[in-house]
């Protein structure tokens, strides 16, 4: 049972009024005045800092007890406080992704009954890793304890961290080979995993069992609820300030105020209408090992995303037409699809502090069933649902900065960026031990660029506001692999009057092992995902990983020969295979082989950002510093951005700008005359659409949207003027 | 209620606001007399003498020219009726081999061509290029944005259009 709710109705009853009144008023719990805040605005602004306060310093606290370099380093967690239904009032800085994830999880638990059973009590550890019931990925793994307060249910604190080991198929966290749930690792769902503020020793015992390295999982428990009980004993200490009254009050006005400032900050920020824009995502699997016989080969996934801003204020998103979900890891639940969105609004437009879950009220997502969004089947896997949510919700970032552009803050317009492919490993360890672990140095790839600058260069992702790739040391600690290089990689970024920001190649020395498995996951492989803007070009793609087993390296140094230490900017022959011997391999997508053992030499590269504008606009200085600075190569200077460089005494590029005008100028007539009409073009692509002359990937991805689309069957036959279903589901009823 | 110089307004939009400004108007409240300074310097920009409704992209506005409402290039060139998807009217350079990708991407991984081109769309008049959308092959031309345009200016600037 419950100790006592707040109110007189037991805490279901309680919720389901909330939203009724919701429904009704269309304000947070019928809150159509706020009567606090306007009582005395100055005590109702420095209560929620106060609580903002709470929890930054719970979260800090936390990553000093963590012992996982993804926690303590990058800072992969993030604390909130909930109303007693549930509801985020606020949050700390960290992974914005869980405004509302913890609160659907704390929701289920009130609406499954746990009142009764397992009963909720002050005291009470509930843990929870299941995307179904509230989190975006089996390794985000989060923590909830009721916060009583004179015998009754005030509220909820709450603590996400990401693990780097979850126990699944394949050493990791984001577990890439999982093709249904039951090969994703350990699942806590909607547990009591302790009490009397103390977890359960036998919780603990099954996390010693079920995990390759559980001092990373364990001491994130203890660290998590640390934070949640130092946030928990100062909200009572609050409330023991301000009364039992004005807390249930104010708590609920925060979220109010929450939703009226979304509104009011999406009609000052943008324009409304309708938006549109897509992406794609390619997986490479054929022939790989360990994809088991339910996984489709090759996949080709597309996204096509349509955002209404209404005159209201109210942002929608709308996934119609996109792919539906599959026998591999990159489903995502509709929690995780609320992650993405507020990963993206906090950045992007919520940047005034007041973060919780009054914008989620502000906002709508239209996730059809049975979609990659949105599963018809619990039993999906989704431990790498990034894979796919990122890409779409890199769309979102230039949806929202089309609309920033038409209003003027073009400052805060941004071609953002997707994801980066994360790399993941496990075996035994350098110290001869069983070991799995992520690698997060992928949270500092390169942004897109901005509408008024390039993008920033190895230091942002998107999951994360905090991009921070850790200590290489730190990393060198935990894996049995030593870097024997971290370089730029030149022409990362997409090309543009702005440039995208560049990513990073890593290249290891695998080190005192006989057994290293790698893998890669979330990775854009055949297709570009960090788009463009206004002209800019993609990003390109980073499908390749170079390994060379049974290399030479150690006879070379040895000898103090020169070894490679970075793939370099041949596409055609890396610098791994002109300065090694042994025996080479090159693999598209991602990276899942037998293992490694010392000696072996290994790279990993992470993605770039798409760029802004058009190139023929872009800064001849500034590119010269590039090229300096091996952001770009003279080549893609001079060919991409047609800016011709000189040298000069010291042998430094210099822009030489009278040849650099005359070359952009035959470069415009030379686009010019390869151009043809759109009405030419489309003329001409006819044919071949009618005939689907397109690879097999394509041709299925097609025949699956039209299946669970009427809109984009309607979209694309009237496009092409042709039968969509006829020419892509032959002999399918109408 | 914050607010800036029209000559702010335009080094901002050109980039060559000096860093720690720009960086103080990206953390600043935001200024709500925005849109129409930002207008004023766009429409100091082109050589016409239509009114700048909304600008869509970097070069490419919507604007009133006659009793009509059409997108235009910067250069003059009009697309047509705003509320028609402008790109249909632009030219177009696709790449779908190696060959031409590589042009872009010359030391880069890119993707399969079979998966994936690149489409460029180009003002016929100046060459400006106004977007590039990487597509699948077959894939219907996006209509990027269909503003609400009454709504935006009775409803949020409280000014007719």
């Amino acid at each position: 049972m419950l100790d006592k709710p707040a109110s007189a109705l037991r805490i279901r009853e309680r919720l389901i009024e909330s939203e009724r009144l919701m429904e009704e008023t269309g304000c947070y719990d019928g809150i159509t005045e706020l009567h606090l805040r306007n009582q005395d605005p100055l005590k109702f602004e420095t209560l929620h800092t106060k609580l903002r306060a709470y929890c930054v310093s719970a979260r800090e606290m936390a990553r000093r007890i963590s012992a996982s370099p993804g926690v303590r380093e990058v800072g992969e967690m993030v604390v909130a406080i909930y109303t007693p239904e549930g509801d985020a009032i606020a949050l700390s800085n960290g992974i914005m992704v869980h405004v509302h994830t913890m609160s659907r999880f704390i929701k289920w638990m009130i609406r499954n009954g746990y009142e009764e059973n397992p009963c909720i009590r002050d005291g009470d550890i509930f843990a929870n890793n299941d995307a179904f019931i509230g989190t975006v990925q089996v390794p985000d793994v989060m923590d909830v304890v009721p916060i009583f307060h004179s015998g009754k249910l005030v509220g909820w604190a709450g603590a996400v961290c990401h693990e780097l080991e979850a126990g699944g198929i394949t050493p990791g966290g984001d577990v890439a080979l999982a093709q249904e749930r039951f090969t994703e690792g350990l699942f806590v769902c909607a547990e009591k995993v302790g009490e009397n503020d103390e977890i359960r020793r036998d919780y603990v015992i099954r996390c010693e069992r079920n995990l390759r390295m559980p001092i990373y999982w364990v001491l994130d428990e203890k660290a998590k609820v640390a934070s949640c009980i130092d946030m928990r004993e100062s909200v009572k200490a609050l409330i023991d300030e301000i009364g039992l009254d004005y807390w249930m009050q104010v708590s609920k006005e925060f979220i109010e105020e929450g939703r009226r400032a979304q509104l009011a900050r999406t009609r000052q920020l943008t324009v409304p209408g309708i938006y549109r824009g897509h992406t794609f995502y390619g997986h490479v699997t054929a022939g790989k090992p360990g994809y088991q016989p339910l996984g489709d080969p090759d996949w080709l996934y597309n996204m096509p995303i349509e955002m209404e801003i209404t005159t209201d204020g109210k942002i929608i998103m709308d996934f119609e037409g996109t792919q539906p979900w599959g026998y591999h890891s990159m489903n995502c639940t509709p929690a995780g699809m609320d992650g993405g969105m507020f990963v993206t609004l906090t950045q992007h437009m919520n940047f005034e502090g007041l973060v919780n879950d009054g914008a989620w009220m502000a906002t709508e997502l239209k996730l059809p069933h049975g979609t990659w969004t949105n599963p018809d089947n619990e039993m999906v896997a989704t431990a790498t649902s990034w894979a796919l949510l990122l890409p779409a919700y890199g769309v979102f970032q230039r949806l929202l900065s089309r609309s920033f552009i038409g209003r003027g803050f073009v400052e805060e317009a941004f071609v953002g960026q997707v994801n980066s492919p994360m790399i993941e490993m496990g075996g035994t360890s350098q110290y001869g031990k069983l070991f799995g672990m992520a690698h997060f140095e992928c949270a500092a790839a390169g942004s897109g660029a901005l509408a008024i600058k390039d993008g920033l260069d190895t230091a942002y992702v998107g999951w994360n506001p905090e991009s921070d790739m850790g200590n290489i040391e730190i990393w060198e600690q935990n894996m049995p692999m030593l870097y024997i290089g971290r370089s730029i990689v030149p022409n990362s970024g997409g090309a543009g009057k702005y440039r995208g920001g560049c990513s990073f190649v890593s290249t290891w020395l695998v080190s005192k092992t006989d057994h290293l498995r790698l893998v890669t996951s979330e990775h854009s492989s055949r297709v570009f995902d960090n788009g463009g803007m206004c002209g800019g070009y993609p990003a390109p793609t980073c499908q390749k990983h170079r390994a060379v087993r049974d290399s030479d390296i150690f006879e070379l140094a040895e000898k103090r020969a020169p070894l490679a230490h970075h793939t370099g900017t041949n596409p055609h022959r890396s610098e791994l295979e002109l300065r090694l011997q042994g025996e080479h391999v090159t693999m598209e997508g991602p990276y899942i082989t037998a293992p490694h053992k010392t000696g072996d030499v290994f790279t990993h590269s992470y993605n770039g950002g798409g760029g802004y504008g058009d190139v023929l606009e872009r800064d001849p200085l500034k590119t010269a510093m590039d090229v300096e600075n091996g952001y770009l190569t003279k080549e893609a200077a001079e060919g991409i951005f047609g800016i011709m460089l000189d040298e000069d005494e010291d042998g430094y590029p210099v822009a030489n700008l009278e040849a650099t005008k005359r070359h952009r100028a035959e470069m415009r007539a030379n686009r010019l005359a390869k151009a043809k009409p759109v009405s030419e073009w489309i003329a001409s692509e006819r044919g071949r659409v009618e005939k689907a002359d397109f690879a097999p990937e394509v041709k299925k991805m097609y025949a699956s949207a039209i299946k669970l689309s009427s809109r984009f069957t309607r979209e694309f036959s009237d496009f092409w003027n042709v039968d969509a279903r006829s020419i892509f589901m032959p002999g399918a009823k109408p | 209620m914050t607010s800036y110089s029209k000559e702010v307004i335009a080094d901002l939009v050109a980039g060559t606001l000096p860093w720690p400004q720009t960086r103080r108007v990206m953390s600043a409240y935001k200024d709500d007399d925005r849109f129409f300074k930002y207008v004023a310097v766009l429409q100091d920009r082109v050589s016409w003498k239509d009114p700048i409704l909304l600008p869509v992209s970097d070069h490419l506005f919507i604007c009133q020219s006659g009793d009509e409402r059409v997108t235009r290039c910067e250069c003059g060139h009009s697309f047509g009726d705003y509320r028609k998807n402008w790109k249909l009217k632009a030219s177009i350079i696709v790449r779908n081999t190696e060959e031409t990708l590589r042009e872009i991407y010359p030391s880069s991984d890119i993707p399969d061509p079979q998966w994936m081109e690149i489409r460029e769309f180009i003002c016929p008049e100046c060459g400006t290029m106004h977007e590039v959308e990487a597509a699948a092959p077959g894939y219907p031309i996006v209509h990027d944005f269909q503003p609400d345009l009454e709504g935006f200016y009775r409803e949020w600037l409280g000014k007719p259009l």
